[in-house]
Parts: C-alpha cells; structure tokens; sequence
C-alpha cells in the first residue's frame, strides 16, 4: 500500500518537474498569431483585481470596447482575481504561459504584484499597468488616475460650496485602501482655501451605501449641524443623501462624491437629479491602455507615466458626460 | 435562553449536594441564562448614560434597529438551522441575491412591491431547500454545503447584476422611474413609516417585519409539533430518529425556512440603500451567527431560542448605535463586539469556570472533593 502511493507519488513529482521544465522555457517574446481573417493578430490578457466594484465592471466594458476598435488585437477572456492577491498572481502567470503578446494589470496590492509583474517582464512581454502601481520599473507603461487630485478637486469644490464656511463629515473608503488615504489627504488639503470650514467627524463607511447609510443616520441623531457631507465615493455620499432625505434635511446639507459612473445608479445621474452637487470622473484610463497596448505591439514606445485628469461633473455638464461615458449600449 | 431549552447544564447538578463549586455553578449559570437581558440593561444604561435623550429618540431607535432588521431576521432562520445542530452560512449570499431579483424585478420589469415580496421570499425558500437537500440526502456536512452555496449564490448574484449596483429610486436605462419605486421604498426607507398617526411617528416597515418573524417563528417553536421536533433533532439526533422523528424532514425543514427568511429580507435589505450593490450582504452570516451565539444558542444544538436572538440581535444593533453616537472608532468597536461573542460564550459554560474554581481550590490547597464533577459536565458540552 505505502509502496503504491509513494509510486504514484514519484509519478506526480516527476510530471510536475517536467512541467516545469516546459514553464522556464517560456522566455522571449511570442510572435503574433494568424487571426480568423488571415491577417497577423496580437493577443492580449488583462487581469483585473476585483470584477465585483462597479468601477471595474465599468473599466471592463470600455476595455472591451477601445480594444475593439483595433482590429489587430485580440483581448481575452478578462481574469478576476475576486480582491485577492495570490488569484491574482496565478492569474497572471497563466498568462504568461500563454504567451500573450501583451498584458494590462490592475494590480490589487502592489506589493504580491510586483514578483508577478517582473516575471512577465523578463519573459520580454511588454506590461501596462492600470490604476495602482508595482514595486518594480520593470513595465512599459503606468497609467492612472491621480486620487490626490480627485479629493483636493473635492475639497476646493466644498471650500466654493461654503463660502461662509461651515461644518464638514467625511465618509471614508476602507482606511488602510491607498485610494482612500490619498482622496482623504487630498480633500484636507483643498478645503484649506477657506480656513471657516472645520472637519466635525470623519468615519469609515467601507465605500459601501449602506454603511453610508447608517453612519449619517447617526450623525443626524447626535444632532450635529452639518452643512457638506464628503462621500470619497459616489455610493456612499448617496448614502448619506438617502438618510438625510428621510430625516427631511436633504436640502440643508451639501453632498459632494466622487467616482462619477456613467450608469443608472452612479454618481454622474446623481448630479443631474439634483441628489449630488457634484462629483468628479475618476477616469478608467480603458482608451490610454488599448492605445498604449497598439502602439507597444507594434514595437513603439509609450510614455512610462500617463496621470489622466480629474473631470468635473457639475448639473451644467452632466446630461453630455453621461453620454459620452455610457458604454451600455456601445458594441 | 429564556425559551424552552436552556438549563440542560443544571439539571444534573440539583440532585447534588451543594458543595462551594455547585453553588458557583448555579449562579453562573443563572446568570448564563440572563445573559442576555444583562447584556441589554448594559448597553441601555451606557446609551443612556452617554447620549440620554438623543439615544432613547424614537427616530434613533428606529434608525438603529431598521438599520440591522434585514440581519434580524436572517438570525431568526440561523437559530432554528443552529437549533437543529446545522449551522448556514450562505445566509448573506442569499440575501444578496434575492435583494438583487427584487431590485431588477422593479426596475425591468415593473412588478409592484406586493408581488415583489412573495416571489424572493419563494426564491430565497428554493435556495434553503438546495442547501437542506444537499446537508440530508447527500449527506454533505451543513458547513461544507453552505460555504459552497454561499459561493455559488455570491457568483449568480455577481453574473445578474453584471457587477453593477441597481438603483431601485434612480431612472432606469430607458430613462423612467418605476412607477412602483416609491411603494417599493416603503420596505426600508428611513422616514417612509407605516401607521404614522395611530403610533405616533409611525412604525419603520423592517423593524415590524423583524418583530413580527420573532414572534411567528418563537411560537412555531414553543407551541408546535415541529418546533419540538427542531428541539429534539439537535438536542440528539440519534434518539430523535430511535423515535420515530422524520430527521432529514425537519432538517431540510429548518433550511427551507432559513432560506425563506433570507429571501424575504433581500428586498427590505435593497429598500434600505434604495439599490441592490453586487456585494450586498457580504459578511451577515458573521453578524448573524453572532447574534445567535450572543441570544444563547448553543452551536452543538437544541439549546436557544428566539427570544435570546431578538435579545442578541438588539445587543448588537444597539451597540453599534451607542458606540457610534459617542463616535468610537472603527477598530474599536471591532474589539469590543468580538470580547462581548466571547464572554457570552464563556457564561453559557459554567463548568468552565467551576473547573477554574476547582483549580484554584487545588493550587491554593483546600478541598479536592468537586473537582471530578467539574470535569464530567466539561465532557458533556
């Protein structure tokens, strides 16, 4: 019995060896595959760190579309690495098995990431990195937007809201996500343009509306005067809307978000209903990856670094950003 | 607690001579039994205390106990699963789900509210029985097919909803509110109350719904055949089948209804941030197991019962509601409602602590004579 398994145990050893064998010879770059229409076609992977946010569903569908639009490339099927690091590292090696002519990444932490993303680059495939970055310059380009940017833009949005100041709640993202820490740090910053405005509370609402919710329910029953509510997502500063709108004080209090999705729910709508007084496009940066893809397969270069800009939303301007960021309906 | 089978531990111990370790051990499980009545006093008495009037607000009330009610009666259905000696922890998945078919069946499909309700309560029926089915007749372990359906619910609810939250209060795709969104904001917009009049500021729509399933559900429990047999199945599931109980009948009953409660809870959960987000519900099955625990179940089974959940649920809701009104941190409030799950467990074990006395006794030299029994009741939970 012991001596069966520890055959079948040497058997399953030596396969694994070989196929490792097979892996570390998957070094160099990969030519371009015969498409379906006979002509020469790249193929890219993309690995995305958590489908699950809104945000992300909404940079799939663009990158699905952009890449498209480029009849040489061929994007497949995206990896979801459901908010965990080491998913997301397999999925990437798999990738590179594949031999992908290129890869995007949005990386969910930098750090495990970082091995993954030097791998790819010493097999010569060139990696675009989208929205977090790596511990590594080994990568053809980053592309992001720029959170700072977003809460300062916030903050002197708040700072013109109160001119004659006023009492502000912040509504924060999980505490210890990068994105919460630079919108916040932001946010202080830009309402620093007008010295009345004070900061009264801030808390964690873990970027969900519901936490939202509850937390604002409080904050109304403890009485606080409370003139802006900062949301460092569209979801929860329509959360806090929510509560106090039922506590009939929806049009005493300012909201100001940020995201700005071009569906239904989110926060771009929100402006034009009147809901949020504004909010600001955290741009998915999908077009700058299908274009800097293009341009890396073809053997050009791109710049290492693109900061994409912080758009306002504001009531004058929703209808036609809605438009033009809806990809619902895009083929 | 306070319901029908609590002081399994005691009964053994009556019949005895009182020696200085009984004694302990009657009052601390007393108190075991009370635990949750005192654990309620406390957190009042520190509302009160801290907050007084802004506390005992009917708005705030209302707010904190609607703001978990959807939890509430998710723990209703946990307790008679746990009761059973089964545990479900696909109960947030399934509300996830069904808060995402009651948000879409508004939206595309303009179903109003009434019609809305019963069919995600069906539904959510559905989902309990296929984990019922799979912990009876395949005989797959209640932990293994709940973590496996928490999965598989999680990953329909993502597929439906493409990853994107669907507004219930927000115009659609076409461009038109549902002409049913503002009945459907009466199942948990804060402010939208039912009754408002006759109650004075009215009633909220899931703080009713939540009371109204304890008392159902405590009935069913206390007054009917079946809630004797969920009592029996998880006291000892061996003697109940020896007498002539249909085991696997009140098994698949329980997570039928476990999964029934959760999917009437998805829509009140979808009313409460007027959208259904991808990741609604995410984490309950913590919270509510909690709650349970914090009410006096046992997790071995056929001790608990409603009531103590209803006491646990309130506990933690009202908890939340203090240390956030006294602006606690975050951090924080996780290390004080995790200590509470522990003490709470801690009380409802008195031989624990009888056996930590005999300990004490022994170390320090006195009498040997209680430490034998302290160990035997140990065994037997």
């Amino acid at each position: 019995m012991i001596r069966t398994n520890l055959g079948r145990l040497a058997v399953a050893a030596a396969a694994l060896v070989a196929m490792a064998g097979c892996a570390s010879t998957a070094g160099g770059p990969a030519p371009a595959q015969t498409g379906a229409n006979g002509k020469k076609q790249f193929v890219v992977g993309y690995s995305q760190s958590n489908n699950a946010e809104p945000y992300r569903a909404q940079l799939n569908l663009q990158l699905q579309y952009f890449v498209k639009q480029y009849p040489d490339l061929k994007l497949l099927p995206i990896t979801d690495a459901h908010q965990d690091s080491g998913t997301q590292v397999s999925q990437v090696q798999q990738f590179i098995q594949q031999k992908v002519n290129a890869l995007i990444v949005s990386p969910n932490e930098a750090a495990p990431l970082t091995a993954a993303v030097q791998q790819a680059c010493d097999a010569k495939i060139p990696v675009v990195i989208l929205d977090r970055t790596v511990n590594t310059q080994c990568y053809s380009s980053f592309i992001g937007g720029d959170n700072y940017q977003a809460g300062l833009k916030a903050g002197q949005l708040a700072a013109q809201l109160l001119p004659n100041g006023g009492n502000v709640v912040e509504l924060q993202g999980i505490l210890s996500n990068q994105p919460q820490i630079d919108r916040d740090k932001g946010f202080n910053d830009g309402i620093k343009a007008n010295p009345k405005i004070k900061v009264i509370q801030k808390r964690e609402a873990k970027w969900l509306k519901e936490d939202a919710t509850r937390v604002m329910n409080q904050w109304l029953a403890q009485g606080l005067k409370i003139d802006l509510v900062y949301g460092e997502n569209d979801p929860m500063a329509l959360g806090a809307y929510l509560a106090a709108s039922s506590a009939n004080k929806q049009k005493a209090i300012k909201f100001i978000g940020t995201d700005g999705l071009a569906i239904p729910d989110g926060g771009i709508r929100a402006v034009q209903l009147g809901q949020l007084n504004g909010t600001f496009i955290y741009p998915t940066g999908a077009k700058e990856a299908a274009d800097a893809v293009e341009a890396l397969v073809n053997g050009k270069t791109v710049n290492k670094k693109q900061t994409l800009d912080i758009e306002p939303v504001t009531p004058a301007n929703a209808q036609q950003l809605y438009q033009k960021y809806d990809f619902s309906n895009k083929k | 607690m306070a319901g029908t089978g609590t002081g399994s531990g005691t009964t053994a111990t009556v019949a005895a001579t009182p020696t200085g370790g009984e004694r302990w051990k009657r009052v601390l499980s007393t108190l075991g039994s009370l635990q949750g009545y005192v654990g309620l006093a406390l957190v009042l008495i520190l509302g009160i205390a801290t907050k007084g009037d802004v506390f005992l607000s009917q708005a705030n009330i209302t707010n904190a106990v609607g703001a978990f009610a959807s939890r509430g009666i998710l723990a209703v259905g946990e307790t008679l699963v746990i009761l059973a000696a089964g545990i479900d922890l696909s109960v947030g998945s399934m509300l996830g789900l069904a808060s995402l078919v009651s948000a879409l069946l508004l939206v595309n499909a303009d179903m109003p509210p009434w019609v809305i309700l019963p069919v995600c309560t069906v539904a959510g029926a559905a989902m309990g029985f296929c984990n019922g089915a799979g912990a009876t007749w395949l005989r797959i372990q209640p932990f293994v097919m709940t973590l496996a359906t928490l999965s598989v619910f999680r990953g329909l609810d993502r597929q439906i909803s493409n990853n994107v939250s669907v507004g219930t209060q927000v115009a659609g795709p076409t461009g038109k509110l549902s002409e049913h969104a503002d009945q459907f904001q009466l199942f948990g917009t804060p402010g939208h109350n039912l009754f408002t009049g006759v109650l004075g500021a009215g009633v909220y729509y899931p703080v009713l719904a939540f009371v109204i399933t304890c008392v159902v559900f405590q009935l069913i429990l206390s007054k009917t055949t079946f809630g004797r047999h969920i009592y029996a199945v998880g006291g000892n599931e061996t003697a109940a089948r020896l007498s002539g109980i249909n085991v696997d009948r009140v098994k698949i009953g329980v997570f039928t209804i476990c999964g029934l409660l959760a999917g009437f809870a998805g829509p009140i959960d979808a009313a409460y941030s007027a959208s259904a987000d991808p990741l609604a519900g995410s984490g309950y099955e913590l919270d509510v197991i909690a709650a349970v625990v914090i009410g006096g179940a046992a997790l071995a089974g056929g001790r608990g019962s409603i009531v103590g959940t209803f006491v646990g649920v309130l506990i933690l809701t009202l908890l939340d509601n203090v240390l956030g009104l006294n602006a606690v941190s975050d951090n924080l409030q996780l290390i004080i409602k995790g200590l509470i799950v522990v003490v709470a467990v801690v009380l409802q074990r008195p031989d624990l602590i009888s056996s930590f006395a005999a300990f004490l006794r022994r170390t320090f030299g006195r009498t040997t004579a209680s430490a034998p029994s302290g160990q035997t009741t140990g065994s037997k939970s």
